[in-house]
C-alpha cells in the first residue's frame, strides 16, 4: 500500500515536470541563433573580417558602435536595430546577407525575437560547464513500475534511457538483443581488437548463467590485448610514427611511447593522469622514467633533416603542431585558424593562440637530427654508474642535483652548433656540426654563463695535429676565457676507459671562469697543420655546467659523469624537457601567423573563454585540462570512445565540438556519459567502457527493418547494433588469429611484416624494409613499422592517415583497391593457406566448420552451397593443372609438401573468400 | 545480383561524370564530390556540406598531366636566357642581392655563374630554348612559359609540398586529390588520379605529394610501379588465372547478396560493386600500363624501352592514361638537383644528362596528344619546385668542384601546354642577372588557381570543411593567370 502511494506521488511529480517543461521558452542563443549567424553572417562579421566595423563574435563587439557610429543591435528594439532591418531591405547595397540569398522568414523571425528578448548572448553548449543531466522522463515511471514489482523496460542502465528518449522524439525504437555469437564477436573486436576463437564462441555458447555476458566483459577488460586495441586508437591522435617525416624520413626510436600508451590503458590509468603525464610528465615532482616517456606524445611531431633547412623554422612548426594537436585531441576544438587571426567562429582571440603556444615554447628540442633531448636508456652496467652519480648528488643543493642530474641522464641542456653566427672561414657542416678552418671563428650569442664553471665539448679532430681552440669573451679580440687543446690523441687517450670515445666523438670537460649573466662567446680555431680548405676540429655540441660540488671533487664524480655522457645508450626516446630558466625563450604573437613576423611578447595563459584560476605553465595546463573545471575534456573523450564502439560519434565531428562542428545528435546522452566518466568513474576508461557495453543500446542486433533504416540510415539514434567495417589493424589482426599465425607478444620495437619490394623509395635514405624474422612478422598491426612517407599499404588503403599530423577520425571508404588488397596481398593469402591447413575436412564440411569457427554461427545452406560450388570448380581446375597448383603453393614459406596439393589450393582460395565476405569485413 | 551491382555502378557513374556535374548546378559541392557507393564513402552524412556552389564556368581541360622535375631544374640553363649573366661570370655577386637573404647552402659572398648552355630562339613565338632541349625547341609554339614564377620555400620537401598541396607542411590534400574529389573519373575502371615516378626515387615530399590529406583516402593518387605489379596487389597470385579470380569474386558476392538481404546495409552492395570493379581493374590497369603493344613509330617518337623504368615510358603511359579518361596524372622525375657537388649534379654535364633522358619524351607527349586530338582537352604542366641561383654554389663557404647552383625561390620557369592555354606565349621577366622576377610575377598558388580554372573549377569556391574551417587548395592566396588563358 505504501508502495502504491509512492507510485502515485511519483506520477504527480512527473506530470508537474511535464507541465513546467511545456512553458514558452526563450530563444536560445547557442542552439538557435548562433547556427544562423555562423552560416550567414560571420564570414564577413566575425573573427577574420569585420565589415562596417561590425562583428558578431563577441557580445561587446556585437553591441558596440559600428562604423556608422551607432550599434547595429539595440537589445529589446528590433525595429531600431539595423542588424534586423537590413535583413528586410530590398536595396541591394543595404540588404543582408550582402549579395547572397535572403534569410528565410523563420530565421528572420527568430533573430527578431532574440533581439526583442534582449539579444542575450549565450555560450556554445560545449563550453558550458559539464553537469549531470537528469535521467529522461519515462525512466522514473519504469523505475516506479519496477519498484512495485512490474518488470521494467528494455533499458539495462541509465544511458539507455537517454537513447530511448531521443528515439521517442524521432519516432523510432530500439532493436532486440543480438544473438550470442554476434555479440561476442562485437565485444571481442571492440575491447581487444581481436576476434574470438572457435573455443571462445563455444565456451560462451555453453555458459547459461545470468551474468555470462558480464563475465566476458570483465575477462576482456583484463586481457593485455585490451591495451593494444585502445592504444591503436591513440596512435592516430598522437601522430605516432617510427620515422621523422619529410625528405629523408629517417628512423626515430620512439616505440617506448607506444608501449607506454598500451601499459596505461592496461593499468586502467585515469584519463586525467594519462593527460597529465603526456603533456607534462617531465614537470612532475620526481618524474619516473615512464613520466618522461609519456611526454614523447608531443615529440611525435615531424623533424626536417633536409640539408639547408632552418632548424628554427621547423622547431616553430613543431610547436604550432603541439598547440593544434593539444586542442584537437584533448579539447575537440579547432585552434589552427587562430594562428593567423581571431577564431572565425568561436570566441578565441588571436593573441590567445600565442599565449597558449607559450606553454609549449620552452621545451629543449630544436629540430635536431638526433631528436635531442632524448631519454637515454642504458645497459645495466651504465645505469649503475648513473645510480652511483645520483647518490653522490643526493646531498647537494637542489639546483646542482637538477643540473647535473639532467646532464648525466639526458646530456642537456646542449648548445647546438646552429646557435652560431658570424662565421669566419668556416660553416655549419651538414647543417649540424661546427666546422671551422684554421684561424676561423664563429660566435655564440647570449650564452647563459652565470654560475657556470664547467664546459663540456663533444669534438672530433681528424687532422694530423692538435687543434687549439680559444674561446673569447664578447668579440674575437675580446679576452680569452679558455684555451683548449683538442688533441688528435684525444681519441686514444679517452678511448681507454671504455665508452669515452663513441662513434668518432670525443668528450671533454674544461674549467672556465665564472662570468655574469649572458655572454657572447667567439670560438676561434687554430691548427696550422691543416690545409686551407680543411676543417680543424668539428664540434658536435657543447654545454656549460655549474661547479662540481666541492666535496665531490675528491671522488671520481667528474670521471664517472664523463663516462655516463660519452657512453652510447642502448635505446633513446625523444622526450620533453623544459628549458632551464636562463635558456627561456620569449614567445611573441606572429603577425598573420608568420613566424618571421613577430610582434608583442606574451605570457602563457588559456583563452578567456574559460573563466578559471590562472594557468601559468605546462603542468598547470595539464592539470586544468584534466580537471572538472574543463568543460571539454570529458565530452571529447567519451565522444571518441563512443565512436570506437558505435562507428560514429554522438558529435560526428570528433575533431570539433566547437560551434563549427556538427551539433550533438543527443547532447543529454553525451553529457550523461561525460559526467559518468569524469565524476562517477573517476576517469577510469575500463569502468566507462564496461558501462557502455553493458547497456541494452550496445547489445542490440544489427538486423533492422526497412522503415527504421530509412528513418535512421546512419544509426545516429542507436536504433540497432553498430555494423561497421573493421579498421585495417583489425582486418589484418583478425586473419592472423584465424590462421593461428598471430604472435601475442606484447610491446617492443616496431616490426616489419611481409611487404612487396619497392614500396619504400625515399631519396637520400638508405633505409630498407627488411622482413622481420620468426613470429615478429605476425605481430599485431599496431606494431608494424610506420614510415611517414610510405606507411604500410593496408593501412593507407583502409583509410588510416600518414600520421604527419594528428587524425581524429578516419573517414571510412569502400574501394576496389581494398578488395585487391584483401584478395591478393601475400599476407592475406598466407593466412588463408594456414587456415586451410588447420582443417582435415574438405568441401562443404570445411566451409561449414570454417564459417562456424570464424563467425560463431552456422552458415546458411545457400551460402554454403555457393562457396562449395566455387570450391568444386577450383578443385577441378587445379587437379587438371598441376603446374598452376605448384606455382600457387610457392607463396608460402612453409615448405612441407601437402599430400593433396590441388585440394589445398582450392581450400586456400575458399578460405580467402571467407575472409573477404561482408560478414568478415564488418563488426556484426 | 548482377542487376543490383549494375544499378549501383550506373547510379554512381552518373553521379561521377562531368555531364552530371554540370547539369546539377546549384547543388552543394558535397554532391559533386563523387561516389558515395562506387568509390564510396560510408560515413553517411560527411560532416558539413560546404556552403559553396558549383563553379559557374566550364573548363576546357578534362585531364591534367603534371610533369614534375624533382630537385628543380635550372631555368638559367634551359629557358631564361641571360647574356648579361655570362658577362659577369666569375665576378662576386653584388652585395645588394644577398642582403637579408637566406640560401640552402650558399654562405658568404658567392660568385656569379654564367649560363652553361647555348641559347637560340625558336618558332614563331621566338621562345629562347637552350641546346639542352633540342626536341622541345621544335614544339616551341605550342608551349607557354611562366618565367616569373616564385615560391617561398627553398628546401625540396616543403617546396614540393607547397607545389602539390598548397602548404609547405605535411597534411593537406594534393592537387590531384582535390581534382578527383571535385570531378571524379571519366573511366570507372581506372583510378582517377595516377602517379608515376622515374629517376630511381620517389620525390622528396614522399607520398604526401599525392596524398589525400583530410579528404577521404579514396582520393589519394594511386602510384603505378615500374617493377613488379603495375599497381600494388593488382596481380593475382601465381597460379590463379582470371577465371578463378572471377569465380571467387562471384562466390563472395553471392554470399554478400544474401547478407544484404538479411541486413539491408547499403555498404554491402557497395562492397559487391567494389569487388566487381577490382576485377575489371585487374585487366584495365595492366592494359593501360602495357606499352609493349604500341606501334614502333610511337616507341621511336618517345624513345621508350618497354620493361624498363624510364621517364620516356612514363610519358607514354601518361598519354595512355588520359586517353582512357584518367583525370590527373602526376609524373615525377628525380635527379634535377644540380648543386655542383658531383659531375652528375652539375648544371652542364649532369643537367644535360637529365635533358637527354627527358627532352624527347616530353616533346613526344605534346606531339602525340596533339595528333590524337587530346591536346585540346589535356593540360600539361612542366617544372620544378623552385629555381636555381644565378650564383655558383659555395657550400660551406668553399669552392665546388663542378658548376652548380643553389636552390632559389625568387625566380624560376615553368611551362604549360594544351587545354585552356594560349600557345606560344611567355609571361614574366627576370632582371638582367636572372636573380629576381621584375614583371609578370606568378606564385605557386597562382599556378594552382590556373590549373583548377582550366578544369572549370573556381579555386576560391572549391572548399572542404575540416577542423572548423573551409579549406581550399590555394588557402587564402592565388589569382588565375589570365594573360596566358586561351
Amino acid at each position: 500500500m505504501k508502495k502504491l502511494f509512492i507510485f502515485l506521488g511519483l506520477c504527480i511529480a512527473g506530470m508537474t515536470a511535464i507541465y513546467v517543461s511545456n512553458k514558452q521558452q526563450k530563444v536560445d542563443y547557442s542552439t538557435q541563433v548562433k547556427p544562423i549567424l555562423n552560416k550567414n553572417c560571420i564570414s564577413c562579421h566575425g573573427g577574420v573580417k569585420k565589415q562596417g566595423g561590425f562583428s558578431l563574435l563577441f557580445q561587446e563587439e556585437a553591441l558596440g558602435k559600428t562604423k556608422s557610429g551607432k550599434p547595429a543591435i539595440i537589445p529589446g528594439h528590433p525595429e531600431q536595430s539595423s542588424f534586423i532591418q537590413r535583413l528586410h531591405s530590398q536595396d541591394p547595397e543595404e540588404k543582408m546577407p550582402y549579395q547572397r540569398p535572403a534569410l528565410s522568414e523563420e530565421e528572420i523571425d527568430l533573430l527578431t525575437t532574440w533581439v526583442k528578448e534582449g539579444a542575450n548572448w549565450g555560450e556554445h553548449w560545449a563550453y558550458q560547464p559539464l553537469e549531470a543531466p537528469s535521467i529522461p522522463a519515462g525512466s522514473w515511471f519504469e523505475k516506479a513500475l519496477a519498484f512495485v514489482g512490474i518488470p521494467a523496460s528494455w533499458a539495462q542502465n541509465d544511458l539507455d534511457y537517454f537513447v530511448q528518449a531521443e528515439q521517442k522524439n524521432q519516432g523510432l525504437t530500439h532493436t532486440d538483443q543480438a544473438e550470442k555469437a554476434d555479440l561476442l564477436r562485437r565485444l571481442y573486436l571492440d575491447i581487444t581488437g581481436l576476434p574470438p576463437t572457435a573455443a571462445d564462441y563455444l565456451a560462451y555458447e555453453q555458459d547459461d548463467s545470468d551474468d555470462a555476458y558480464e563475465k566476458q566483459v570483465d575477462k576482456l577488460l583484463k586481457s593485455p590485448h585490451y591495451g593494444e586495441k585502445w592504444a591503436a586508437m591513440w596512435m592516430d591522435l598522437a601522430r605516432y610514427a617510427d620515422t621523422k617525416g619529410y625528405e629523408k624520413d629517417e628512423a626515430r626510436s620512439i616505440w617506448k611511447y607506444r608501449d607506454y600508451v598500451i601499459a596505461s590503458f592496461n593499468q586502467n590509468k585515469p584519463y586525467d593522469q594519462f593527460i597529465k603525464e603526456q603533456l607534462a610528465g617531465d614537470l612532475l615532482p620526481n618524474p619516473k622514467e615512464s613520466d618522461y616517456i609519456a611526454t614523447a606524445f608531443h615529440r611525435n611531431t615531424t623533424n626536417n633533416d633536409e640539408g639547408g633547412t632552418v632548424d628554427e623554422e621547423f622547431r616553430t612548426a613543431a610547436i604550432l603542431d603541439r598547440v593544434n594537436t593539444t586542442w584537437e585531441v584533448l579539447q575537440g576544438t579547432s585552434f589552427g585558424c587562430v594562428q593567423c587571426h581571431s577564431h572565425p567562429y568561436d570566441p578565441i582571440r588571436h593573441e590567445e593562440y600565442y599565449k597558449y603556444m607559450a606553454f609549449f615554447n620552452n621545451s629543449r628540442d630544436e629540430d635536431i637530427p638526433d631528436d635531442a633531448p632524448t631519454y637515454r636508456h642504458h645497459a645495466p652496467a651504465n645505469e649503475k654508474t648513473i645510480a652511483q652519480l645520483k647518490s653522490f648528488l643526493s646531498n647537494q643543493p637542489l639546483a646542482t642535483q637538477k643540473a647535473w642530474g639532467q646532464m648525466i641522464r639526458f646530456v642537456e641542456p646542449k648548445i647546438h652548433p646552429h646557435w652560431a653566427d658570424q662565421f669566419e672561414n668556416g660553416a655549419l657542416a651538414d647543417n649540424k656540426y661546427l666546422a671551422i678552418r684554421n684561424k676561423g671563428s664563429a660566435r655564440f650569442m647570449a650564452v647563459p654563463m652565470m654560475g657556470k664553471t664547467k664546459l663540456l665539448i663533444a669534438c672530433r679532430n681528424s687532422g694530423p695535429a692538435p687543434t687549439y681552440l680559444n674561446i673569447h669573451q664578447g668579440t674575437k679580440t675580446g679576452p680569452i676565457i679558455a684555451r683548449i687543446k683538442l688533441d688528435t690523441t684525444l681519441q686514444e687517450k679517452y678511448a681507454k676507459p671504455k665508452g669515452l670515445f663513441v662513434k668518432g666523438w670525443a668528450y671533454l670537460f674544461v674549467d672556465i671562469p665564472s662570468l655574469p649573466g649572458k655572454q657572447d662567446l667567439v670560438w676561434e680555431f687554430l691548427n696550422a697543420k691543416t690545409k686551407p680548405e680543411q676543417t680543424t676540429a668539428t664540434i658536435g655540441f657543447w654545454a656549460v655546467l655549474p661547479e662540481v660540488p666541492g666535496q665531490l671533487k675528491s671522488t671520481a664524480f667528474e670521471k664517472l659523469a664523463l663516462q655516463a655522457i660519452a657512453t652510447e645508450p642502448e635505446i633513446t626516446t625523444p622526450v620533453m624537457l623544459e628549458n632551464p630558466a636562463d635558456y627561456t625563450r620569449t614567445t611573441r604573437v606572429f603577425t598573420r601567423g608568420s613566424w618571421l613576423n613577430q610582434a608583442d611578447a606574451v605570457q602563457p595563459g588559456i583563452p578567456a573563454l574559460f573563466k578559471n584560476t590562472p594557468v601559468t605553465n605546462r603542468l598547470d595546463l595539464a592539470n586544468w585540462i584534466g580537471s572538472t573545471n574543463n568543460p571539454l575534456t570529458a565530452r571529447v573523450a567519451v565522444n571518441r570512445f563512443w565512436e570506437q564502439l558505435f562507428g560514429i560519434g554522438i558529435v560526428e565531428t570528433l575533431e570539433d565540438l566547437g560551434s563549427q562542428g556538427l551539433a550533438p545528435v543527443n547532447q543529454a546522452l553525451l553529457d550523461h556519459l561525460a559526467y559518468k566518466f569524469q565524476v562517477d568513474f573517476k576517469y577510469q576508461p575500463k569502468a566507462f567502457l564496461k558501462y557502455v557495453v553493458m547497456s541494452a543500446s550496445y547489445q542490440q542486433s544489427s538486423l533492422v527493418d526497412e522503415s527504421t533504416r530509412e528513418k535512421d540510415p546512419n544509426n545516429r539514434y542507436i536504433t540497432r547494433g553498430p555494423r561497421v567495417r573493421l579498421s585495417p589493424e583489425q582486418l589484418r589482426d583478425q586473419i592472423l588469429v584465424w590462421s593461428g599465425l598471430l604472435s601475442r607478444k606484447l610491446g617492443g620495437p616496431s616490426v616489419m611484416p611481409e611487404q612487396p619490394d619497392g614500396v619504400w623509395n625515399a631519396p637520400y635514405s638508405g633505409m630498407q624494409w627488411k622482413k622481420s624474422d620468426g613470429e615478429d612478422q605476425w605481430r599485431r598491426s599496431l606494431y608494424t613499422y610506420w614510415r611517414r612517407s610510405s606507411p604500410y599499404p593496408t593501412m593507407v588503403t583502409f583509410d588510416a592517415g600518414t600520421r604527419d599530423i594528428c587524425l581524429s577520425r578516419r573517414i571510412r571508404t569502400n574501394t576496389p583497391m581494398q578488395a585487391l588488397n584483401t584478395l591478393n596481398d601475400p599476407v592475406f593469402l598466407e593466412a588463408s593457406q594456414f587456415f586451410a591447413r588447420k582443417y582435415a575436412l574438405n568441401g562443404l564440411e570445411f566451409i561449414q566448420k570454417g564459417y562456424l569457427d570464424l563467425l560463431g554461427r552456422d552458415i546458411s545452406s545457400s551460402k554454403a552451397e555457393k562457396l562449395n560450388a566455387f570450391y568444386a570448380q577450383t578443385l577441378a581446375y587445379y587437379q587438371a593443372h598441376p603446374k598452376e597448383t605448384l606455382a600457387f603453393l610457392k607463396l608460402c614459406s612453409d615448405n612441407e609438401k601437402p599430400g593433396d596439393a590441388a585440394n589445398l589450393v582450392a581450400k586456400t582460395l575458399v578460405a580467402n573468400a571467407l575472409f573477404n565476405i561482408d560478414e568478415s569485413m564488418n563488426k556484426p | 545480383m548482377n542487376k543490383l551491382v549494375k544499378e549501383a555502378i550506373e547510379k554512381e557513374a552518373m553521379l561521377a561524370t562531368r555531364r552530371h556535374f554540370l547539369q546539377s548546378l546549384g547543388t552543394g559541392i558535397g554532391s559533386l564530390a563523387y561516389g558515395s557507393a562506387l568509390w564510396g564513402c560510408s560515413s553517411g552524412s560527411k560532416g558539413q556540406q560546404a556552403s559553396t556552389r558549383i563553379p559557374p564556368h566550364f573548363g576546357k581541360a578534362k585531364s591534367v598531366i603534371f610533369v614534375h622535375m624533382a630537385g628543380a631544374p635550372s631555368q638559367l640553363e634551359l629557358f631564361d636566357y641571360k647574356p648579361m649573366l655570362a658577362k659577369f661570370d666569375g665576378k662576386e655577386c653584388p652585395q645588394e642581392l644577398l642582403e637579408g637573404k637566406k640560401f640552402a647552402f650558399i654562405r658568404g659572398v658567392p660568385n656569379l655563374l654564367g649560363p652553361k648552355a647555348h641559347f637560340l630562339q625558336h618558332g614563331q613565338s621566338g621562345h629562347w630554348i637552350s641546346d639542352h632541349m633540342p626536341h622541345l625547341a621544335t614544339q616551341a609554339d605550342k608551349i607557354t612559359f611562366l618565367k616569373g614564377m616564385y615560391t617561398d620555400q627553398f628546401n625540396h620537401a616543403p617546396a614540393q609540398l607547397l607545389m602539390h598541396t598548397g602548404s609547405a607542411r605535411l597534411g593537406r590534400p594534393s592537387l590531384g586529390s582535390w581534382v578527383s574529389y571535385g570531378l571524379g573519373s571519366e573511366n570507372e575502371n581506372l583510378p582517377s588520379f595516377m602517379v608515376l615516378a622515374s629517376g630511381g626515387k620517389n620525390p622528396d615530399a614522399g607520398k604526401s605529394a599525392w596524398g589525400s590529406g583530410f579528404l577521404p583516402s579514396v582520393y589519394q593518387g594511386v602510384q603505378c610501379r615500374s617493377a613488379g605489379e603495375p599497381v600494388l596487389f593488382i596481380k593475382n597470385p601465381d597460379g590463379v588465372n582470371s577465371d578463378i579470380r572471377k569465380a571467387s569474386i562471384d562466390a563472395i558476392n553471392a554470399v554478400n547478396e544474401e547478407t544484404y538481404a538479411e541486413f539491408g546495409d547499403p555498404e554491402t552492395v557497395a562492397r559487391m560493386a567494389q569487388y566487381e570493379m577490382a576485377y575489371k581493374m585487374q585487366s584495365s590497369v595492366p592494359d593501360v600500363m602495357d606499352i609493349s603493344k604500341e606501334p614502333a613509330y610511337i616507341h621511336q617518337l618517345y624513345g621508350t624501352n618497354p620493361g624498363k623504368e624510364s621517364f620516356a615510358n612514363n610519358c607514354l603511359l601518361a598519354r595512355k592514361m588520359v586517353e582512357k579518361g584518367v583525370r590527373f596524372v602526376q609524373l615525377f622525375d628525380w635527379g634535377w638537383d644540380s648543386h655542383g657537388t658531383s659531375k652528375d649534379g652539375s648544371v652542364d654535364f649532369g643537367l644535360h644528362q637529365k635533358c637527354l633522358e627527358t627532352d624527347q619524351a616530353v616533346s613526344a607527349l605534346i606531339i602525340d596528344l596533339e595528333q590524337r586530338g587530346l591536346l585540346d582537352e589535356t593540360l600539361i604542366v612542366w617544372g620544378g619546385e623552385f629555381g636555381r641561383t644565378p650564383m655558383q654554389e659555395n657550400r660551406e663557404g668553399q669552392k665546388q668542384s663542378f658548376y652548380g647552383r643553389d636552390h632559389h625561390t625568387e625566380a624560376f620557369t615553368m611551362w604549360l601546354a594544351g587545354a585552356g592555354i594560349k600557345p606560344g606565349m611567355s609571361l614574366g621577366e627576370t632582371d638582367d642577372l636572372g636573380y629576381a622576377t621584375v614583371a609578370g610575377k606568378t606564385s605557386v598558388y597562382d599556378l594552382q588557381a590556373t590549373i583548377l580554372h582550366c578544369l572549370g573549377i573556381n579555386h576560391e569556391e572549391f572548399t572542404y570543411p575540416f577542423q572548423g574551417r573551409n579549406f581550399r587548395l590555394t588557402d587564402v592566396y592565388g589569382k588565375v593567370i589570365n594573360p596566358i588563358l586561351a
